[in-house]
C-alpha cells in the first residue's frame, strides 16, 4: 500500500504533540528556567592532542558573579563515560585527544560572566603530534591516544576459501569507498537544567535516548546511587543517536552540586559542533567477484572507521558495518574485516543507520558494477543473489525468516520509476547540460542491539485513581513520533479513546527499564509489551467493573469506559471511584535475538529497496534528486503518518549523506563550525516521496511491526550513485558527491563540435 | 570560546540617529568602534564565525526616513538602501527596470532572513550577490559623504571598495537603475544564476550575470558580463563581452566566450570548491545561459 493520509483513512490521526511542535509553543527541556539559576558553560580544549602541563582557573574563580570553576579535580566518582567504554574525560587531567575535550566548567551569573572566566582559565600544553588519519595511526610507530593503543575494535568474519574462489570468477571488481563524517544536525543542541533538590538528590532535565543509562553513568560520576538522581528526557528536539551518548550531564550536575543552585547549560551550535558525536566516516575497500551468469562466488572487504578519540559506541557501529557489507545477498566465500580505530577527530559515534549507511552504500555499488561487467540489469542481478525465505543471516545466524527481501525486489520492480530506467538517460533539448538517470538499491537492515548486549523491554499500564489509563514505558519522544504510535497502538489493541489516555514516558523516577529508544526498536518494543498486556489488563478491568457495575459481567475496554453490547456501562472515572488502589499490570522481557553467539548479530531484519531519479548538471556537477520510491517490508504499519515520517525524514537525512553533509576537519579542528557551511538539505533539495509498506509476515510470525526509524536513511545513496552513472557514465566513489567531479566542460572547442549544441 | 578577552564581553550600544548627517557624525565620533548596522543578517554571522569583532556601538540606520522606498522616477528606478530584500523580490517594477537584480535578490538567503536583511546591506558588503547583477545593468549607487549625496557607477564604488581607501564614514544611500536603452528593434537580455551548495538558503559559490541587446539579425549590443560569488571580488568580464560585442553567436564564440571568462575570472579556492571549479562553473554558466536566451533568436540558425 503506498501510504498517504487518503490511504491510511481514519488511521491517519493527528499527533498528539503536533500542534505544539509546528507552531514551536513546545517547551523543550532546554528552554526550562529555575529560580535563581545559573549559567554552566564549559572550557573545552585549545588542542587537538596536547599534553597539559599546568592548568590555572584562579583568575576565573576571582571574577565576580562565577560561582564556581572545576576541573577533574572536583570530579568525585568516575572521572570518565561511556556507554560502552567509561573512559572520556568528563574533565582531562594531562592530555587533551581532542578540541572538544572537556578541561574545566564554570558556573556563574550570566552567559557572559561564563564566557569571560573561561578565557581567563590558562591551560600549558605540550604539544602533541596530532593524528588524522586512521590508516597513520594503525602504522606501529604512531603515537598511541590510548594505552592500549589506537585500535578500539577488529572484527572479522570468514566463511568458504575467498582466495580459490576469486580465481574461479568471471568478473571480479575492486573499489574503495569514502563515507563522510556526518552530523546529526538536531534542531535542540545539546543542554539542560539541571537542579540541586532540598533532600539531597539531583533532577536533570536534559535530552537522552535512554534516561536510566545517563542516570546510571552519572551515579559513576556523581558517587551518589542511582536512586538519588532523577533523568527527565523528554521531550527532546532531535537526536539521530547524537544525544544517546552523555553530552552536557556530568557538567550541570557537577555544577549544580557543587554551588547548590540550579544550573543551565546550552551549547552553542558551535560547540555543538565541537563537541558533539558525529557519523564515523570509513574507508572500506571492496573486492566482489561473480560467474559468468552474475552468481556472487566471492567477497573481501576491509573497513577502516574512524572513531575520533574516544569510545563511546564506535565498537558496536564497526560490528554493525560487519554485518552489513554482504547486504542481502547469498555470497558462499567471504573475508570481512574491520578496524575501528582512535584518532585526534572529535567523536564519531551512534548516528541513524549505526554503520548500515556506509556499508549499503559500498556493497550496493559492488553489484552495479559487476552487473555492468556481466552484461546483466542490475535489478536482475540483485534478484540472482537475493536472499530467499529459510535462508541465514548475514552472520551465518538464525534470524526471524520472513519473505522482506523478495518482496521489496518485487514490489520496487513493479513500478513506473524501474520502467522509465529502461529507457536509459533522458535529455531534454531545450536544456542539454542537464541529463536524468533513475538508479535503484536495496537493504536489509537489523534491529535492535543484537546478540549478547543487554537489550531489555517492558511497561507498565494502569488505570489510576483519576480515571485516566496510563501507559508508562521508558523510551522518549525525539520527534519520531513515539507519543501518537503509542497512543494509536493503545486506541488501536484496546479500543481506548485518545481522551481517556495519560502516556508518561522520560522520566527515571516513574518509567520502567523499557531499553533505549535506540536501534529502531522502541516501536517493535511497545507493540510487545502492549500485546503481552493485553490478556491480563483487559481482564482486571473487567473484573473490577463486575464488581463496581454489581455483578454485569463480560464488559470489554472501549472509548470513555467499559462497555457491553454496544452500550457504555460504566466510565473508567466511574470505574476508579470505587477503587482503592490503582489497577496496575506490568511486564518485562528482553529484545528478541538470535541463539547464535556472536555479539551484536542480529535476529530480526527490516527491508527496503529504493529507486530515484537523478538530474546531473554537466555545467555544475550538481546533483539534484527529482523522484523517489521506497518500498518497505517492515511488518504491519502501527501509524502511517509515523512510518511515513521515518522513511521522509531518513530520507532527507540520506540525502544530506549524499550530497552535501561532510563535517570538514583540518588538523583536528572542524572547519564547519556552523550551518552556513555545514550545509545540511532544505526542502528545496527535497523530491517526492513515495511509500509503499508491505505489510504481509508469514502466518507464523509473532513479532509484528519491526522498526523503520533508520532504513529510510541507509540506500539512497547508493541508489543516486548508481543513477547518476545512468546519467552520465561516472562510477562515485566518494561521498558527499562533489560536483567537480562530474562537472563537464562542454564549450572547450574540442569537445564542442556537436557534442551538446545543436 | 577560547579567546582571550581582557575585559567581559559587552552589548554594543545601539545608537539610532535620525538623519544621514547624524548617522555619519555618529560614524566619524566612533570610528572603528561604531558600524552602520541595518538588518545585520551579514554581520550577525561574522560576529558568531569570529571573523569580526563585536564593535562596542551600532549605527542603526532604520530610523533615517524615506530610505526604504522603491520608486519609479523619470523612467528609471530609484530604490533605497534600507529596502529589504522581501520588498524587493515583490516589486514589480524592480523585475520589468532590472529583472537580474530581482533574480539575484530571489536567490539571497531565506524567506526570514529577507525579511531582515537590506539590498544597500548586501551591496555595502562589497561582494553580494546583487553586485554583478547591477554590474550588468546601467546601475548607479547614491552615497552621502557627510555634506553631499553623489551618484558613482557600480564599477567605481566597488573599486574604491576593495581598494580600501573609501572614506568609512561614506553611507549607501540606495541605488538608482536607468532604463535600459538598447538600438531601435533590439530585445533586452538580461539573466543572473547563482550556484551554491544546494538548492536554496546557501552562500553563491559562483554568480554570473549577462545584461545586453539583441537586434533583429541576431547580433548583440551592449553586452556586459559579470561574475562573482561567496567573499569573492563582484567583476566585469570585458574580454568576453568584447568577443559578444557586434557578433552573432556562433559556436566559434560561444567557446571564445568560456576560454575568455576562464582566463579572466579571478576568484578563490576554498574547501568546498577549487579556483578551477569556479572558473568552469562561471564560464559554462555564461556560456550556456546565452544559447539557452538566444534559442528561438536569429542566433539559432547557427546550431
Amino acid at each position: 500500500m503506498l501510504l498517504s493520509r487518503e490511504s491510511s483513512g481514519g488511521r491517519w490521526r493527528t499527533r498528539p504533540d503536533g500542534m505544539e511542535k509546528v507552531t514551536g509553543t513546545l517547551q523543550y527541556l532546554t528552554d526550562m528556567s529555575a529560580e535563581g539559576m545559573l549559567t554552566g558553560r564549559v572550557l573545552r580544549s585549545h588542542q587537538a592532542h596536547a599534553r597539559i602541563l599546568a592548568l590555572r582557573t584562579e583568575k576565573a574563580a576571582a571574577v565576580p558573579g562565577v560561582h564556581a570553576v572545576i576541573t577533574h579535580e572536583d570530579v568525585p566518582g568516575l572521572n570518565g563515560f561511556g556507554i560502552a567504554l567509561p573512559h572520556q574525560p568528563v574533565f582531562c587531567e594531562d592530555r587533551v585527544r581532542h578540541t572538544g575535550d572537556a578541561i574545566a566548567a564554570v558556573a556563574a551569573d550570566s552567559d557572559e560572566i561564563a564566557e569571560y572566566a573561561l578565557s581567563l582559565i590558562e591551560v600549558d600544553y605540550e604539544l602533541l603530534p596530532v593524528i588524522t588519519d586512521p590508516e597513520e595511526a594503525m602504522k606501529e610507530d604512531s603515537v598511541l591516544l590510548h594505552p592500549e593503543g589506537n585500535l578500539l575494535h577488529h572484527t572479522e568474519y570468514r566463511k568458504g576459501n575467498p582466495a580459490d574462489a576469486f580465481a574461479g570468477c568471471a568478473y571480479v571488481a575492486e573499489e574503495t569507498y569514502f563515507t563522510p563524517r556526518q552530523m546529526h544536525t538536531y534542531m535542540e543542541t545539546e543542554g539542560g537544567l539541571f537542579i540541586p533538590e532540598d533532600n539531597g538528590r539531583l533532577t536533570v532535565y536534559s535530552a537522552t535516548q535512554h534516561g536510566l543509562m545517563d542516570r546510571k553513568q552519572l551515579s559513576r560520576i556523581l558517587a551518589m546511587p542511582e536512586e538519588s538522581i532523577r533523568v527527565v528526557s523528554s521531550p527532546i528536539g532531535g537526536s539521530f543517536g547524537g544525544k544517546d551518548e552523555l553530552n552536557v550531564q556530568p557538567y550541570g550536575a557537577l555544577l549544580a552540586l557543587r554551588t547548590g543552585k540550579p544550573v543551565r547549560l546550552h551549547n552553542s551550535r558551535a560547540e555543538s559542533v565541537r563537541a558533539g558525536l558525529k557519523r564515523h566516516p570509513m574507508k572500506i575497500a571492496m573486492k566482489t567477484g561473480c560467474d559468468k551468469d552474475g552468481r556472487l562466488m566471492a567477497h573481501q572487504v576491509r573497513i577502516v572507521s574512524d572513531t575520533g578519540a574516544y569510545a563511546t559506541l564506535g565498537t558496536e557501529v564497526l560490528n554493525f558495518a560487519t554485518e552489513h557489507v554482504m547486504g542481502p545477498y547469498m555470497i558462499e566465500h567471504m573475508e570481512i574485516e574491520g578496524f575501528c580505530i582512535y584518532t585526534n577527530n572529535g567523536v564519531s559515534g551512534e548516528f541513524r543507520g549505526f554503520g548500515g549507511n556506509q556499508a549499503i552504500f559500498a556493497i550496493e555499488g559492488q553489484i552495479d558494477r559487476l552487473a555492468e561487467a556481466a552484461g546483466i540489469d542490475p535489478w536482475e542481478m540483485r534478484l540472482r543473489n537475493l536472499r530467499r525465505y529459510g535462508d541465514p543471516g548475514p552472520l551465518g545466524q538464525p534470524i526471524v525468516q520472513t519473505h522482506g527481501a523478495m518482496q521489496v525486489w518485487e514490489a520496487l520492480a513493479a513500478i513506473p520509476l524501474m520502467a522509465e530506467r529502461k529507457n536509459g538517460p533522458g535529455r531534454d533539448a531545450r536544456d542539454p547540460w542537464t541529463v536524468t538517470g533513475v538508479g535503484s538499491a536495496i537493504a536489509m537492515h537489523g534491529a535492535g542491539l543484537g546478540y549478547g548486549i543487554p537489550d531489555p523491554a517492558g511497561g507498565r499500564l494502569c488505570l489510576a485513581l483519576d480515571g485516566k489509563i496510563e501507559a508508562v514505558f521508558g523510551y522518549e519522544e525525539f520527534g519520531q513520533g513515539l507519543i501518537a504510535t503509542m497512543e494509536q497502538m493503545l486506541i488501536e489493541q484496546y479500543g481506548f479513546d485518545a481522551g481517556d489516555l495519560r502516556i508518561i514516558i522520560g522520566d527515571t523516577d516513574v518509567v520502567p527499564d523499557s531499553g533505549s529508544s535506540t536501534a529502531s526498536r522502541a516501536t517493535s518494543m511497545m507493540w510487545m509489551a502492549l500485546r503481552r498486556l493485553h490478556p491480563d489488563f483487559t481482564a482486571r478491568l473487567a473484573e473490577a467493573a463486575e464488581s463496581a457495575s454489581g455483578g454485569v459481567s463480560g464488559l470489554t475496554p472501549g472509548p470513555g469506559g467499559m462497555w457491553k453490547e454496544g452500550k457504555l456501562i460504566l466510565s473508567y472515572a466511574d470505574l476508579a471511584r470505587t477503587l482503592n488502589e490503582p489497577i496496575v499490570c506490568e511486564t518485562v522481557f528482553h529484545y528478541p535475538t538470535t541463539p547464535h553467539e556472536r555479539v551484536g548479530a542480529h535476529f530480526l531484519y527490516t527491508y527496503s529497496s529504493i529507486a530515484v531519479k537523478v538530474e546531473v548538471n554537466l555545467l555544475t556537477g550538481r546533483v539534484r534528486i527529482v523522484d523517489q520510491y521506497h518500498a518497505v517490508a517492515a511488518g504491519p504499519v502501527a501509524n502511517p503518518q509515523g512510518y511515513l515520517g521515518q522513511i521522509e525524514g531518513g530520507s532527507g537525512m540520506a540525502v544530506g549523506f549524499t550530497l552535501t553533509e561532510d563535517a570538514l576537519m583540518n588538523a583536528g579542528s572542524y572547519v564547519t563550525k556552523n550551518l552556513d557551511t555545514y550545509i545540511i538539505p532544505t526542502i528545496a533539495d527535497m523530491s517526492g516521496i513515495q511509500v509503499e509498506a508491505i505489510e504481509d509476515l508469514p502466518e507464523h510470525d509473532t513479532y509484528g511491526p519491526r522498526g523503520v526509524g533508520e532504513i529510510g536513511s541507509v540506500n539512497l545513496a547508493p541508489a543516486v550513485a548508481s543513477a547518476i552513472f545512468q546519467a552520465v557514465g561516472k562510477r562515485v566513489t566518494r561521498l558527499p558527491i562533489e560536483p567537480e567531479f562530474l562537472q563537464e566542460t562542454p564549450f572547450i572547442p574540442q569537445k564542442a563540435v556537436n557534442a551538446n549544441v545543436g | 570560546m577560547e579567546a582571550l578577552r581582557d575585559e567581559p564581553l559587552w552589548t554594543p550600544a545601539v545608537q539610532r540617529p535620525r538623519s544621514l548627517h547624524e548617522a555619519w557624525e555618529l560614524k566619524r565620533t566612533f570610528g572603528r568602534d561604531g558600524v552602520y548596522v541595518a538588518g545585520s543578517t551579514l554581520l550577525r554571522t561574522q560576529w558568531e564565525a569570529g571573523t569580526v569583532s563585536m564593535p562596542k556601538s551600532l549605527i542603526d540606520l532604520r530610523g533615517i526616513e524615506d530610505l526604504a522606498d522603491i520608486d519609479e522616477d523619470g523612467g528609471g528606478l530609484s530604490i533605497g538602501a534600507l529596502a529589504d530584500l522581501s520588498r524587493c523580490r515583490r516589486s514589480a517594477a524592480l523585475g520589468h527596470m532590472a529583472p537580474a537584480v530581482q533574480e539575484a535578490v530571489r536567490c539571497i538567503a531565506a524567506p526570514a532572513v529577507r525579511n531582515l536583511a537590506t539590498i544597500g546591506g548586501n551591496i555595502a558588503s562589497g561582494y553580494g550577490d546583487c553586485l554583478p547583477a547591477l554590474l550588468v545593468c546601467d546601475a548607479e549607487l547614491a552615497v552621502f559623504d557627510g555634506k553631499f549625496l553623489s551618484r558613482r557607477r557600480v564599477e567605481e564604488w566597488l573599486a574604491d571598495r576593495w581598494s580600501g581607501m573609501h572614506p568609512q564614514e561614506d553611507i549607501l544611500t540606495g541605488i538608482w537603475l536607468a532604463p535600459p536603452a538598447g538600438p531601435a528593434g533590439s530585445r533586452r537580455i538580461e539573466i543572473f544564476r547563482k550556484v551554491g551548495r544546494r538548492e536554496a538558503f546557501t552562500p553563491s559559490l559562483v554568480t554570473v550575470a549577462i545584461g545586453c541587446f539583441i537586434d533583429s539579425e541576431g547580433r548583440l549590443s551592449g553586452v556586459k558580463i559579470a561574475a562573482g560569488g561567496g567573499s569573492g571580488r563582484p567583476q566585469r568580464l570585458d574580454i568576453a563581452e568584447a568577443v559578444l560585442e557586434g557578433a552573432s553567436i556562433g559556436k566559434e564564440q560561444l567557446a571564445s566566450v568560456f576560454e575568455a571568462v576562464v582566463t579572466q575570472f579571478e576568484t578563490y579556492g576554498d574547501p568546498f570548491a577549487t579556483v578551477e571549479y569556479k572558473k568552469k562553473t562561471a564560464g559554462n554558466l555564461i556560456v550556456a545561459e546565452l544559447w539557452k536566451a538566444l534559442e528561438g533568436s536569429a542566433g539559432k540558425g547557427d546550431h
